[in-house]
C-alpha cells in the first residue's frame, strides 16, 4: 500500500503544464504511430475510447488493449511528465507570475490542441467529445438551479428543448434551403458568424420560458415547485410534438454543421468562466443565502425574488445554449429527447458530480457521459450499472462526489516544486 | 348526452388508475416526507407479478375454480408479493438515506425505478406480454351508453380499496401512527413506535395498492410494457401533490380529476393535445393554489 | 432631534388572536432601548412587525422619517434596519467572511453583467467589500475564523458572526433578538463589551430583546416591558427594576395573607 502511495507521490511534483505536455506527446504518438502499433498488437483498429469498448466486446484482446494504453498513453504521459517536471515547473512559475487570464488562456489552448488531435483520429471520438462538452454545460446549468439555489427543478429538459428548437428553427430558416422553412434568407457564409447570436437567442427563449417556473417559486415551497417544473417539462415536450411547423413528432433535421469542435469548446470555456465569475461574486452567493435561510437573506438586504428569478433564468439560459449546441452537433432534434429519460440523465450527472460546484459538475458530466459510452457494449446492463453507481454515491456522499468546492484555477495551474503560498482562497 | 355519460364512465375508470396509484405516492409523501420516484415502476413490477400469478393460477386452477375466485386469489397473492417489493425499495433505497437531504433520496428512487425497468427488459426481454383476462367481458347497454363489466369492476374495486385504506388509517393503531407521523415526523418514534416498522409498512401498502391497480389495468389494457410505470406513474405523482400533502383523499380526488381532464380533453381536442392541456391546467391550479387541494399549512422544502 | 424609529399605535392580529396591542416606540439615533417580558409576550413578533416580516394590522411605522409599514423586508433592511435572530439563522454552507460579504448586497454598485464577466467595476466593488468585511471581522474578534464554515464555530463565536453580519448592512439601528441566549457568564460579559464597542464605534441605535435582567440593565437607556402583547411599564432601568408590575410579571404576585 505504501509502495503505491510512494509511487503516486513521485508525480506530485508535476504541474499541470507538465501533464499537458506529456499528453500532447502521447496524442502525437497515437496520430503518427497509432495504426502501426495497433496492428502489431493484433487490435482491429485504434481503440476509440481507450480500449474500453474493445475490452467489453472481445475480452481476449484485453492484454493488447492494456499494452496499447501503456505504450501510447501511460508511459509517455507519466515518463515525460516526471522527466520534464523541472522545465514544466519553470514554465508554470513564469505563467503563475503573469495575469491569471494569460496563464489560463495558454493552458486552455494547449488543452484544446490535445483534444483536437486526439479526437481527430476518428469521427466517433469527435462526437463523444462534443456531446460530453454539451453535457458539461447542461450539468453546470442545472447545478445553478438545483445546487446553488437549492430548488428541485425537473424542468431542465424543457429549457434545453426551447433552446434546441429556437436555434434549429433560426439556422434552418436563415441559412438553409429546406422543406420546413423554405429558402435561406441570408447567405450561408454568414451562418457560422451569426451562430453565437443564434445560440444566445435560444438561451434567451429558454430564460423567458423559465419564468413560468420561477414566478410560482415565490409562493410555493420546494416540493410543489418540483411538480410545477415537471408539468412545465411535459408541456414543452407536448407543445413541440403538436407544432407541425417545428416538425411535430418527427422533429427537425439537417441543421447546418456549425457546432464544430472548437466552437463547442469555446462555449464550454465561456460557460465555465462566466458561471465561475457569478458564483464567486456576492450576487452569486445570494443564491446560497436564499437557499440556506431565506429569512436571514431577506433581512440582510438580499432581494430574494430577484435572486430566484436570476437563478432560474440564468440556469435556463445555459440549458438553452446547450440545447442549441446539441441540436447542431447531432444535426437532428426530436421531442422525445426531452422527456423523463433526459431528466434522469441530467439529474444523475449533477448529483453524481456534486451540488453547488462547477468542478463537481464537470466531473459528473464527463464521468457519466464517458461511462455511458464506454459501457455501450453492455447494452441494457449499462442502465443497471450507472444507476447503481449513483445510488452508492447517494448513500455515501449525498451531496455528490465533489460538492460545495469552488474551482480554483490558479491552484490547478501552479508550479509544484515549491510549497504553495499562504492565504489560498 | 349518451356520449357524455359514456365518457363519464371512461373518465371514472381511467381516473381510478391514477387515484389508486397516487394514493401510494401520497402516503409515502405524507408520512415520510419523501418523493418516491420509484413508485410508478413499483406499479409496473406489481402488474407483471399479477400477470405471472394470474397466468399461473389460470393454468393450474381454471379447471376447478370459478373465474371470480381466481381473480380474488390473484389480487390477494399479488398484493402480498408486491408489498415485499415495496419493503425492499424502502430498506435498500431509502433507509440508508434517512439522514440525507431529501433531494438525494429522490434521486435514489429515480435510479431504483430505472433499475426496475431495465431489469424487466433484461429478464423478460423485449417481448410484449398480454395480461390474461380473468373474467368474461360482458357488455352492457343502458340507454345507449355502452360499458363493460370490467370497467365497472375497476371503478368499484378502486373505491373499495380506498375505503378500506381510509378505514385502516382512521381506525387502526398503525394507521394512527402514520397519521401522527405526517403531522410531526419526530414525535412518533419518541412515543415508542419504530420508524423501521412504519416506513416499510407505508411502502408495502402503497405497493400493494399499486399492484391491484396494475391487475385492473391489465384487464382493461392487456398489453404490458416495461415502461408503463412512466406513463401512469408521473401523472399519478402529480395528482398526489395536487391533492395536497398529507391528504390521501385529496390524492384520490386529484387522480380522478386528472382522469376526467384527460378523457374530456380528448373529447374536444385532438388526442395529441391531451398531455399539453392536462399539464397546463395543473400548472395553473398549482400557481393559484400552491398548497394543493387539501394540503396542510406547513410544507417543507426539499432541503439540501 | 427627530426620532430615528417611530412606531405609533401598532396593533396586530393573527386571525382572531390579538398578538400586539397599541405598541408605541420612539428611538433616537444612537439610543439603546430594551424590550423585556416573559416568554410568549410577543417580543419577537414586534421585531418581525417592524422589520417587515409581517405587516401590522393597525398603526404607523417610520424609519428616518420614511414610512416602512408594508415595505418589503430587504428594502427596510437597506434603509438602515439590521437585525439578528433568536435562533441564529446562519447560512450552513457558507464560511464566515462570506456571511459578512453577503450582507453588503444592497451596497453593491455593479450589475449582473458585471458579475457574469468580472468587469473591473465588479472586481473593484468586491475588493472594497472584502476589505470592509475584514475590518468587521476584527471588530467582532472572529478574524481567525474567516475561512471556516460558520456552522463549525463555537456557539459564542456564531453569535458574534450574526452580529457582524447585521452590522455589515450598515444599519442606523440594530435589532438584537436575545443576543446572549445560551451564553456562559464569560461570553455574556464579552458580548456586553462588544455591543458597547459597536455602539461607540458605529454610533448605531440599538433595540434589543433580552431575558437576562443584568444585561438589559447594564446596556439600555430605556426599557419597555411587554406582557401578552401590551406594554405594562416603561422607563429608565432604575424605574423598571423596582416597578411592582414588572416584578409581578416575572415572579408572580406576592401573596399577602
Amino acid at each position: 500500500m505504501d509502495k503505491i502511495k510512494n509511487f503516486f507521490r513521485m508525480f506530485s511534483v508535476v504541474p499541470l503544464a507538465g501533464w499537458l505536455f506529456g499528453s500532447f506527446v502521447a496524442v502525437l504518438l497515437e496520430y503518427y504511430l497509432g495504426d502501426a502499433i495497433s496492428y502489431y498488437l493484433y487490435l482491429p483498429k485504434i481503440p476509440v475510447l481507450f480500449g474500453t469498448l474493445i475490452m467489453l466486446k472481445e475480452p481476449m484482446l484485453i492484454p493488447s488493449v492494456l499494452a496499447y494504453d501503456l505504450i501510447i498513453y501511460a508511459l509517455p504521459i507519466l515518463l515525460l511528465g516526471k522527466m520534464l517536471a523541472p522545465i514544466a515547473n519553470t514554465i508554470a512559475a513564469r505563467l503563475d507570475r503573469m495575469p491569471l487570464w494569460v496563464a489560463t488562456l495558454v493552458h486552455l489552448v494547449a488543452f484544446y490542441g490535445i483534444l483536437h488531435l486526439w479526437a481527430g483520429i476518428n469521427d466517433y471520438r469527435v462526437l463523444v467529445v462534443k456531446l460530453t462538452m454539451v453535457s458539461i454545460i447542461l450539468t453546470i446549468s442545472l447545478n445553478i438551479i438545483n445546487g446553488y439555489q437549492g430548488e428541485f427543478s425537473c424542468s431542465h429538459p424543457g429549457f434545453m428543448a426551447l433552446g434546441a428548437y429556437t436555434a434549429s428553427a433560426l439556422t434552418l430558416l436563415l441559412f438553409t434551403d429546406d422543406k420546413m422553412f423554405g429558402e435561406a434568407l441570408l447567405p450561408a457564409a454568414m451562418g457560422p458568424w451569426l451562430f453565437p447570436l443564434i445560440l444566445v437567442a435560444g438561451g434567451a427563449v429558454a430564460a423567458i420560458g423559465s419564468l413560468a417556473v420561477a414566478i410560482p417559486s415565490f409562493r410555493t415551497r420546494g416540493d410543489y415547485l418540483a411538480i410545477i417544473s415537471l408539468a412545465f417539462m411535459f408541456i414543452v415536450k407536448s407543445a413541440v410534438e403538436n407544432l407541425e411547423i417545428l416538425g411535430g413528432p418527427r422533429g427537425l433535421s439537417s441543421q447546418p454543421d456549425y457546432a464544430s469542435l472548437p466552437v463547442v469548446f469555446i462555449w464550454v470555456a465561456l460557460c465555465v468562466w462566466i458561471i465561475h465569475n457569478f458564483t464567486t461574486s456576492i450576487m452569486g452567493k445570494a443564491l446560497n443565502a436564499v437557499r440556506d435561510s431565506e429569512a436571514a437573506a431577506h433581512s440582510m438586504t438580499v432581494n430574494t425574488r430577484k435572486t430566484k428569478v436570476t437563478a432560474f433564468m440564468f440556469g435556463a439560459f445555459w440549458a438553452g445554449v446547450a440545447g442549441g449546441l446539441f441540436a447542431h452537433v447531432l444535426r437532428y432534434v426530436n421531442p422525445s429527447t426531452f422527456g423523463i429519460q433526459k431528466l434522469a440523465e441530467v439529474l444523475a450527472m449533477v448529483y453524481f458530480g456534486g451540488l453547488n460546484s462547477i468542478y463537481g459538475s464537470i466531473v459528473g458530466a464527463v464521468s457519466i457521459s464517458v461511462l455511458g459510452e464506454a459501457l455501450r457494449p453492455l447494452e441494457l446492463f449499462k442502465w443497471i450499472i450507472i444507476p447503481l453507481i449513483l445510488i452508492l454515491v447517494m448513500i455515501f456522499r449525498p451531496h455528490g462526489l465533489i460538492s460545495f468546492t469552488e474551482l480554483n484555477v490558479k491552484e490547478i495551474m501552479r508550479p509544484r516544486d515549491k510549497k504553495p503560498s499562504e492565504g489560498v482562497e | 348526452m349518451e356520449y357524455f355519460l359514456q365518457n363519464l364512465i371512461n373518465a371514472l375508470q381511467w381516473g381510478s388508475f391514477y387515484a389508486v396509484i397516487s394514493i401510494g405516492y401520497s402516503m409515502v409523501y405524507g408520512v415520510l416526507m419523501l418523493f418516491n420516484f420509484a413508485h410508478g415502476d413499483i406499479f409496473m413490477v406489481g402488474t407483471y407479478i399479477g400477470f405471472g400469478i394470474a397466468s399461473l393460477l389460470l393454468a393450474l386452477c381454471s379447471a376447478f375454480l370459478p373465474g371470480w375466485m381466481i381473480f380474488v386469489l390473484t389480487v390477494v397473492i399479488t398484493m402480498f408479493l408486491a408489498s415485499f417489493v415495496g419493503v425492499f425499495v424502502e430498506v435498500v433505497g431509502y433507509r440508508p438515506l434517512r439522514g440525507a437531504p431529501r433531494a438525494s433520496a429522490a434521486i435514489t428512487g429515480l435510479m431504483i425505478g430505472i433499475i426496475f425497468e431495465t431489469g424487466n427488459l433484461i429478464i423478460l426481454g423485449a417481448q410484449r406480454f398480454s395480461f390474461p383476462p380473468l373474467m368474461e367481458s360482458i357488455s352492457y347497454n343502458i340507454g345507449g351508453v355502452y360499458f363493460t363489466n370490467v370497467k365497472v369492476l375497476i371503478i368499484v374495486v378502486s373505491l373499495v380499496l380506498m375505503l378500506a385504506l381510509h378505514t385502516f388509517i382512521q381506525k387502526s393503531k398503525w394507521g394512527m401512527a402514520m397519521r401522527a407521523m405526517s403531522y410531526d415526523f419526530l414525535a412518533v418514534p419518541l412515543m415508542g413506535v419504530s420508524i423501521n416498522i412504519i416506513a416499510p409498512l407505508t411502502f408495502a401498502i402503497g405497493a400493494g395498492l399499486a399492484s391491484v391497480a396494475g391487475i385492473l389495468y391489465g384487464q382493461a389494457y392487456p398489453v404490458l410494457d416495461p415502461y408503463m410505470g412512466i406513463l401512469l406513474g408521473w401523472k399519478a405523482f402529480v395528482a398526489a401533490i395536487l391533492g395536497g400533502r398529507g391528504s390521501i383523499m385529496g390524492a384520490a380526488l386529484a387522480g380522478y380529476l386528472l382522469g376526467f381532464i384527460e378523457i374530456f380533453v380528448a373529447m374536444v381536442f385532438p388526442s395529441t393535445f391531451r398531455d399539453l392541456i392536462a399539464y397546463s391546467i395543473i400548472l395553473v391550479i398549482l400557481t393559484f393554489r400552491p398548497r394543493g387541494f387539501f394540503g396542510m399549512a406547513h410544507s417543507t422544502r426539499l432541503r439540501l | 432631534m427627530a426620532p430615528l424609529l417611530e412606531v405609533k399605535d401598532m396593533t396586530h392580529y393573527f386571525g382572531g388572536l390579538r398578538a400586539v396591542n397599541n405598541f408605541n416606540l420612539s428611538i433616537e439615533p444612537g439610543q439603546i432601548c430594551g424590550l423585556i417580558g416573559p416568554n410568549g409576550a410577543g417580543k419577537t413578533t414586534i421585531f418581525n412587525l417592524i422589520s417587515g416580516v409581517y405587516t401590522p394590522t393597525e398603526g404607523e411605522i417610520e424609519l428616518g422619517g420614511h414610512n416602512i409599514k408594508g415595505v418589503e423586508i430587504h428594502h427596510i433592511a437597506s434603509m438602515g434596519l439590521g437585525r439578528t435572530f433568536q435562533n441564529l439563522l446562519l447560512w450552513r454552507h457558507m464560511n464566515v467572511i462570506d456571511h459578512i460579504r453577503m450582507a453588503h448586497y444592497s451596497q453593491l454598485n455593479y450589475t449582473l453583467f458585471g458579475a457574469f464577466f468580472g468587469t473591473p467595476k465588479c472586481r473593484q466593488e468586491e475588493k472594497l467589500v472584502k476589505e470592509n468585511s475584514e475590518k468587521l471581522l476584527e471588530v467582532f474578534d472572529i478574524k481567525q475564523f474567516a475561512y471556516n464554515l460558520a456552522g463549525n464555530l463555537p456557539y459564542g463565536a456564531q453569535r458574534r458572526v450574526e452580529m457582524a453580519r447585521a452590522m455589515a448592512t450598515n444599519p442606523k439601528i440594530l435589532f438584537l433578538d436575545e443576543p446572549t441566549a445560551g451564553m456562559t457568564p464569560d461570553e455574556l460579559m464579552r458580548m456586553i463589551e462588544i455591543i458597547r464597542q459597536v455602539h461607540r464605534d458605529f454610533g448605531v441605535a440599538i433595540f434589543l430583546i433580552e431575558h437576562r435582567m443584568r444585561f438589559v440593565m447594564e446596556l439600555c437607556q430605556y426599557i419597555q416591558t411587554l406582557v401578552f402583547g401590551e406594554v405594562i411599564a416603561e422607563g429608565p432601568p432604575e424605574e423598571i427594576q423596582n416597578n411592582p408590575k414588572v416584578i409581578e410579571a416575572y415572579l408572580g404576585k406576592e401573596d399577602v395573607h
